[in-house]
């Protein structure tokens, strides 16, 4: 049964509330980890890189019952092959990603820090190197992978930043990802995949070719994915001022068809080239894209 | 189609909001942020035709539900179509004449045509206006529920009434309205006898006749006593209407005085010498029938010893012969009760008077009138022809007679006129005759007229009681009368009373009614059915309804269709509820429409 304590489940924008980001995403990590039945590290190596504090669902074969023994305390050993995953985290920060539909909700680029953070503190808890690249028409930010215990500091930092809201050049922040990324590892992509399809399919499919594995969450708010708005209006498009009139009765039916080809055949195109989608709307809880980037991680060697 | 409310319609103007919505939406101002338009761009472009068709359906679907209303609110009446009727200015003319208490089908016709009026009162619509007119001419209007009101209080009447005046009162009534439909609805047992004058009416007439043939009457036509002073033997004479033979009871008061069975056609005739003194009720009626108004009709007599009468000679020998025929046959006697004889001869009242035999008594004449307080006096002698008029003296010739002059104010009763001037003039005590009773003036002594006519002077009008009325009045049921001076009230066998002061009809219960001074009987009012009414024979419904109406009479023995008939003078109807229901039909469309839109979005 679920822990009715599991901040991974809680309603996003209300936790949110509850503190800073940093905070937030540690309750939302030990959460999700909690929930596991067992613990998420496997294959560990002979060759002895470092110890570190105990935590539960760490497998009870490699705590070290000497050091239990003599300083009352709990570690685990860590090998070095653990360290090999290098994840690279790249976040749109365009302006779309600002917009939200209800003063409830939270902002798709809020929502994607959040779960940047949250995915980035779960890898680096598993000796990942962790990087980040955020981006708008141009790269704003970018923190090199690193599995340095103070990485998370840095992630958080750069995610802190406010600079960005323009339109998207995704294709450009992809092609940066993988000059970052030089050995075989993971890219976690943030979007809300308001953009020209094909530049961005080819650079995805560029990443694959390199051997990365590539996982996307298509952020979309509630009200983009129904279209619930009311009124008739010109429906215009923040970054490309595109303006659609229309009355929101009239529209929603075609409108909902509409956004499902669209989750399709974005879907469709990453799995032809074995990348992952998953759709996150906005008001739904963290676990699910966490357990989507968690499984990502555990597939790797 | 024309409409109550039109300034309703400027409502239809909304009609342009939903389609200039729907032509100007791409200049729509109001912007609002929406990052995936480009989502909603593909829709569009994707769905392009069906948004188009629904979109225009939508657009149609609100116009029309906006005209709709707006129509619906104007209150529309067209011809041929819509719920109910029009405006109507209706009159009902309920016929309660007495012949409708005629019982057809175990129900009497009254209850039939009063049904019928309730339910085409009750169906009328609000905008309706109603008048009830009845057999008497009285008009009545006021809203539905004080007409049904009405109806429910009115009951059959005692009289024949008047048809041919209620419905013109009902026509002028209807083509009094603003109202643009008007019907006249007759409720009638189509009595020949109560259409006979009836003449045609410009307004749609609607007539209810009741199926069925009239019952089998049996009726007493005339009841009189002959002489109408018994002194104290007379006679009852009446004429009976019936079939077959059929039995008759005669009273007198409460009292039988006989009974018997009178044979198809042939008259009654009692003669009698009762014990009763005094003014007397007569009632002559048959064994009960399926119209009971007509099996009784009442008289009244006075009885009592017959007047002692001297005969002046100066009244000539004429007047002697006929007194000497009156008192052989038991109506007078030698006395001096009464007297007749010339002016200057006659010196007390009671008193026949006659004008001198010669002309150089005529002053002598004339103060003694004065000095009896006659207001007449005899003028100038007109030597030529005449005609005498009136109590029962038609046809008599004159060829002398004085001009009769009026000198006082005290009541007198002119009873005959010869060229439009009094001839004979009767007021309290006396009876004055402006030619003396010599075939040299008038031939009134040589006619058959003649003994009657002084029977009935000497022993109506001078040899009653002082102060009698001489003769019963004869009246319809709340006609008209003229009750004599110093009469306090009327009174019937069964001891019911009505004050007669200021009294200008008779009571409307037939019947006889004496009239009171004090405690004495000093006359009669004799209350009979008019004789027509026992004719029940009837028109045809098509044949009352060509008589009165014409082509734009219809004629029915159902009440439904009648009601019908009534209402669709007003051919143009409303359409507010065929137009409500239309609406709500878009509606539904409309409603219909989004839904399943957003169940597809769903």
């Amino acid at each position: 049964m679920e822990s009715p304590h599991r901040a991974d489940l809680f309603d996003p924008a209300a936790l949110a509330t509850l503190g800073h980001i940093e905070v937030v995403a540690r309750w939302i990590v030990d959460g999700f980890l909690s929930g596991l039945h067992r613990s998420p590290r496997k294959g560990f190596s002979v060759e002895f890189a470092d110890f570190r504090p105990y935590q539960p669902g760490d497998d009870l074969r490699y705590v070290d019952w000497k050091i239990a023994a003599r300083a009352d305390r709990w570690v685990v050993k860590q090998y070095e092959e653990e360290t090999n995953l290098r994840a690279t985290l790249v976040l749109d920060v365009s302006r779309s990603m600002d917009w939200k539909s209800a003063p409830a909700l939270l902002s798709k680029r809020v929502y994607a820090e959040q779960l940047i953070a949250a995915v980035g503190l779960l890898l680096l808890r598993q000796r990942d190197a962790v990087g980040l690249i955020r981006f708008d028409d141009a790269v704003r930010t970018c923190v090199r992978p690193s599995a340095r215990s103070t990485q998370w500091r840095r992630l958080i930092t750069a995610l802190a930043d406010r600079a960005g809201g323009r339109a998207s050049d995704l294709a450009a922040a992809l092609s940066q990802a993988a000059r970052l990324v030089t050995r075989q590892g993971m890219v976690v992509l943030v979007s809300d995949l308001l953009v020209d399809p094909e530049p961005v399919l080819a650079n995805l499919r560029g990443l694959r070719a390199a051997g990365h594995d590539v996982l996307v969450f298509h952020i979309m708010d509630p009200a983009e994915r129904e279209f619930g708005m009311t009124g008739e209006a010109q429906y215009t498009d923040p970054e490309s001022s595109l303006a659609v009139p229309a009355a929101a009765a009239d529209v929603r039916a075609a409108y909902g068809a509409t956004v499902a080809e669209v989750v399709t055949e974005w879907r469709d195109a990453l799995s032809a080239m074995g990348a992952s989608h998953e759709l996150v709307i906005t008001d739904q809880p963290y676990t699910v894209p966490l357990r989507r980037a968690f499984d990502a991680r555990q597939r790797r060697p | 189609m024309s409409f109550l409310a039109p300034l309703y319609l400027l409502v239809g103007a909304a009609a342009a909001i939903p389609l200039l919505l729907h032509l100007l939406r791409r200049n729509i101002a109001t912007r609002v942020d929406f990052p995936a338009a480009r989502y909603l761009q593909r829709a569009e472009q994707e769905h392009s035709r069906s948004l188009r068709i629904r979109n225009l359906l939508l657009m149609l679907l609100r116009v029309l539900l906006v005209l709709a209303l707006a129509v619906a609110a104007a209150r529309p009446f067209v011809s041929g179509f819509g719920v109910g009727h029009g405006p109507t200015a209706v009159a009902v003319v309920l016929d309660n004449s007495l012949s409708t208490t005629a019982v057809n089908g175990g129900a009497p016709v009254f209850a039939k045509l009063r049904d019928a009026a309730r339910n085409l009162v009750l169906a009328s619509a609000p905008g309706d206006r109603l008048w009830l007119v009845t057999a008497d001419g009285r008009v009545r209007g006021g809203s539905r529920e004080a007409v049904a009101a009405e109806l429910d209080r009115i009951t059959p009447s005692e009289d024949a009434g008047d048809l041919p005046l209620a419905l013109r009162r009902a026509a002028a009534a209807v083509q009094g309205s603003a109202l643009p439909a008007r019907s006249v609805a007759v409720a009638t047992d189509a009595q020949r006898s109560a259409w006979a004058s009836a003449v045609k009416v410009d307004v749609p007439t609607a007539l209810f006749v009741p199926g069925g043939d009239p019952p089998h009457n049996r009726a007493v036509l005339s009841a009189e006593a002959d002489p109408g002073r018994w002194t104290p033997r007379g006679s009852i004479v009446a004429r009976i209407d019936a079939g077959d033979s059929v039995g008759f009871r005669v009273l007198i008061g409460a009292r039988t005085l006989a009974r018997g069975a009178v044979a198809r056609g042939e008259p009654v005739q009692l003669r009698v010498t009762p014990p009763e003194r005094g003014w007397q009720a007569l009632r002559v009626e048959l064994e009960p029938d399926d119209f009971a108004a007509d099996d009784a009709r009442f008289a009244a007599v006075w009885v009592g010893a017959p007047p002692g009468v001297v005969v002046d000679p100066s009244a000539g020998p004429f007047v002697s012969t006929a007194l000497t025929t009156l008192v052989s046959d038991g109506r007078a006697t030698a006395g001096t009760d009464v007297r007749i004889g010339s002016a200057d001869a006659v010196s007390s009242l009671p008193a026949l008077i006659t004008p001198p035999a010669d002309a150089v008594r005529l002053g002598a004449a004339n103060r003694e009138l004065a000095r009896l307080g006659i207001p007449w006096r005899f003028g100038q002698l007109e030597g030529g022809s005449g005609v005498a008029r009136g109590s029962h003296l038609d046809g008599i010739t004159t060829s002398s007679r004085y001009r009769l002059v009026r000198s006082g104010q005290a009541g007198a009763d002119t009873l005959a006129t010869v060229s439009g001037e009094p001839w004979v003039v009767a007021g309290p005590g006396y009876v004055l005759v402006a030619s003396r009773l010599d075939p040299v003036a008038t031939t009134l002594p040589v006619r058959a007229a003649f003994v009657p006519w002084i029977a009935d002077m000497v022993g109506l009008r001078l040899g009653a009681p002082s102060g009698d009325a001489g003769a019963a009045i004869a009246a319809r049921p709340a006609g008209s009368i003229h009750l004599p001076e110093g009469a306090d009230a009327l009174e019937n066998i069964a001891g019911t009373r009505r004050s007669a002061a200021g009294a200008t009809n008779a009571p409307e219960e037939r019947g006889v009614w004496f009239i009171l001074r004090g405690p004495r009987r000093i006359g009669a009012v004799v209350v009979n059915a008019p004789a027509d009414e026992s004719a029940l024979a009837r028109l045809s419904a098509d044949a009352l309804g060509a008589r009165i109406g014409g082509d734009r009479a219809s004629a029915s023995q159902s009440a439904s269709a009648w009601i019908r008939d009534t209402y669709a003078s007003g051919t143009r109807r409303p359409a507010i509820t065929p137009l409500l229901i239309l609406a709500l039909l878009l509606l539904s469309a409309e409603a219909l429409a989004v839904r399943t839109t957003r169940s597809a979005a769903a």
